[in-house]
């Protein structure tokens, strides 16, 4: 079940799509992420994690990636940041970076900062100021200009009175918010995010999706893995994984649609929709399905 | 997330007399650089045989150190936990703590024998059961979180999908039989279809009679599985036994970083009384069309 407003199908495999050529000749600006074809297995492993996945991703835009556990989801992460080496692809550029290349993936790393699902395994340091120092040490950054980018991360993430705090003794939020400081630490142009919220209570969720927002205001593009379909709405586009291939690409009310094929991909729907499907199964249907609480009261205000 | 949808009788499974759980001013704290951080200070509450708590607060708040202290795994420094009125050194305690079950968190990280069946029965074949008593609750329990033994049996665990693996380290805690059991999260980096199968699974333990203590961030599941709450706020009692979502708790949950349900957020801007909000979409459905 392809969306109409799909420009990807599962079928197309490794084959470039038209929409790549549209892309480029309607004159937006050039992508930051270009990916046609990817391939990657993992060592042993029967069936193929990413099956000739597509997938373009311009400054400024904001790209929900769902599917279900095992989807190919979090492979298509570490391969956007560089930190595998896919297996083939048509094309596989990140920043203009080869992905393809060992030294272009070395370069694409610092390009594109990836912020995984659980803060504990990105903390390194003693303190919170020196792990978001740690990669721009690493890059050999003067201790000045490293001082300067350090007070900015901890002052817009507020960390800064939890500066000396070891990181273990930081909150759920405030150790993602610790690990989101030190990926951007280093200036980045693309920001993929991996489950970032699947740790944090209510109040953290929100706190970094408000983040990845900002960051795309910002400039730069933003790739979004995620299970919370309340989180997918922020989104400009979605595209939804199935066997590692996408199945869909396109606006979010899309992807929702009539539920399903959010459904049928072990997904679901926003609070919102889901009671506006159970309504309609009482045969009180509301077009276009609600997807926020905002909008079900403005439909259920309307059929009063 | 889905709501849960009600289940009048247990799937498979026979009626379970639940254990009523009670503490008593438990204090615990941690040393943390020779620095001793108080986890948990003088809390108290009650829980009735075969109800479920909503056991929220936020990151850090003292969940996980409640689940282990009533497990048993930690000494609880001072005050008591009464599993079925008892306290621990009383006659019959140990047993009664082994019919307490804990699924941790991410449990399936901790999968390990080279069969399912292998996998859940290492908890029963401990516990002193004849040979054909550890088959048949090992059979049960992978009924109970629908892998099939005759399916599922000889299947090697890493072979399962992430969803299936953590329904598998759930029935190894259930075949051990547990009448009280404390789940840690138990949703956590699942897609929604799978979290609403163990929502389903939660439904059905509950109304077999198991008491169940929840500790979730997820407030909808909590509000469809869950009769009542316990929200700690640095290891103390912020708000405890009824839901109470008026005003005040609105704000409690707020200030615990939480959020109030769906359900009771659209009530409240229906203009109804969020105490009566539903607790499912299909409740919450029959009362608006």
């Amino acid at each position: 079940m392809t969306a109409p407003d799909s420009s990807t199908s599962p079928a197309a495999g490794g084959a470039p799509e038209a929409g790549g050529g549209a892309l480029e000749a309607a004159g937006r600006p050039a992508p930051l992420i270009e990916v046609r074809g990817l391939r990657y297995r993992y060592p042993g492993a029967g069936t193929e994690a990413l099956a000739g996945l597509h997938l373009v991703v311009s400054a400024g835009e904001f790209v929900a990636v769902v599917g279900a556990n095992g989807s190919g989801k979090s492979t298509l992460a570490r391969l956007l940041g560089g930190l595998e080496k896919p297996a083939s692809a048509a094309r596989a550029v990140a920043c203009g970076h080869d992905l393809l290349d060992d030294e272009g993936r070395m370069a694409a790393r610092r390009d594109v900062g990836v912020l995984f699902q659980n803060p504990e395994n990105q903390l390194v340091a003693e303190c919170v100021e020196d792990d978001v120092a740690f990669g721009l040490e690493n890059l050999g950054w003067t201790p000045q200009a490293m001082r300067v980018r350090v007070d900015a991360m901890l002052a817009r993430f507020g960390l800064a009175e939890l500066r000396r705090r070891e990181p273990h003794l930081l909150s759920g939020g405030q150790k993602q918010r610790a690990a989101l400081a030190g990926v951007l630490a280093i200036p980045r142009r693309v920001l993929v995010l991996d489950e970032p919220t699947a740790m944090l209570d209510p109040a953290g969720r929100a706190e970094v999706l408000q983040a990845a927002l900002e960051l795309r205001a910002e400039g730069l593009a933003i790739v979004y893995v995620t299970q919370e379909m309340d989180e997918v709405v922020a989104a400009d586009r979605a595209i939804a994984l199935e066997a590692g291939a996408v199945v869909y690409e396109g606006g979010v009310p899309g992807l929702f649609r009539d539920g399903s094929l959010v459904r049928r991909l072990g997904l679901g729907l926003p609070a919102a929709g889901e009671l506006a499907l159970e309504l309609a199964a009482r045969g009180w249907s509301i077009s276009p399905l609600p997807l926020t609480t905002g909008d079900l009261l403005a439909a259920l205000g309307e059929k009063r | 997330m889905s709501a849960v949808e009600p289940e009048t009788r247990a799937h498979g499974s026979a009626p379970v007399h639940g254990m009523s759980l009670a503490c008593r001013d438990v204090g615990f704290s941690y040393q943390e650089a020779q620095t001793p951080i108080a986890a948990l200070r003088e809390v108290s509450f009650e829980l009735a045989a075969g109800r479920s708590l909503a056991l929220l607060g936020a990151s850090g708040s003292g969940k996980s150190t409640l689940l282990q202290v009533v497990r048993g795994l930690d000494l609880p420094e001072t005050g008591e936990v009464l599993l079925d009125g008892a306290v621990a050194g009383a006659a019959g305690y140990d047993g009664l703590q082994k019919q307490v079950g804990l699924v941790f968190q991410t449990p399936e990280l901790q999968l390990f024998a080279s069969s399912a069946r292998e996998d859940v029965a290492f908890g029963p074949s401990r516990l002193g059961w004849s040979e054909d008593e550890v088959a048949a609750a090992v059979d049960e329990a992978l009924d109970l979180v629908d892998l099939p033994p005759d399916r599922f049996g000889e299947r090697h665990p890493y072979a399962l999908s992430g969803g299936e693996q953590r329904r598998l380290a759930l029935a190894g805690v259930l075949a051990m039989r547990p009448r009280l059991l404390l789940l840690d999260e138990p949703f956590v980096s699942l897609d929604p279809a799978t979290r609403r199968e163990l929502a389903r699974i939660l439904a059905r333990l509950r109304a077999a009679g198991v008491t169940l203590v929840l500790a979730t961030h997820d407030v909808d599941l909590a509000w469809a599985l869950c009769d009542e709450l316990l929200l700690l706020d640095h290891g103390r009692v912020a708000a405890g036994g009824a839901w109470d979502l008026g005003d005040a708790g609105r704000d409690l949950l707020a200030a615990s970083r939480l959020r109030e349900p769906f359900l009771v957020e659209l009530w409240r801007r229906l203009g109804r009384d969020p105490r009566e909000a539903p607790r499912t979409y299909a409740e919450a459905a029959e009362a608006l069309a």
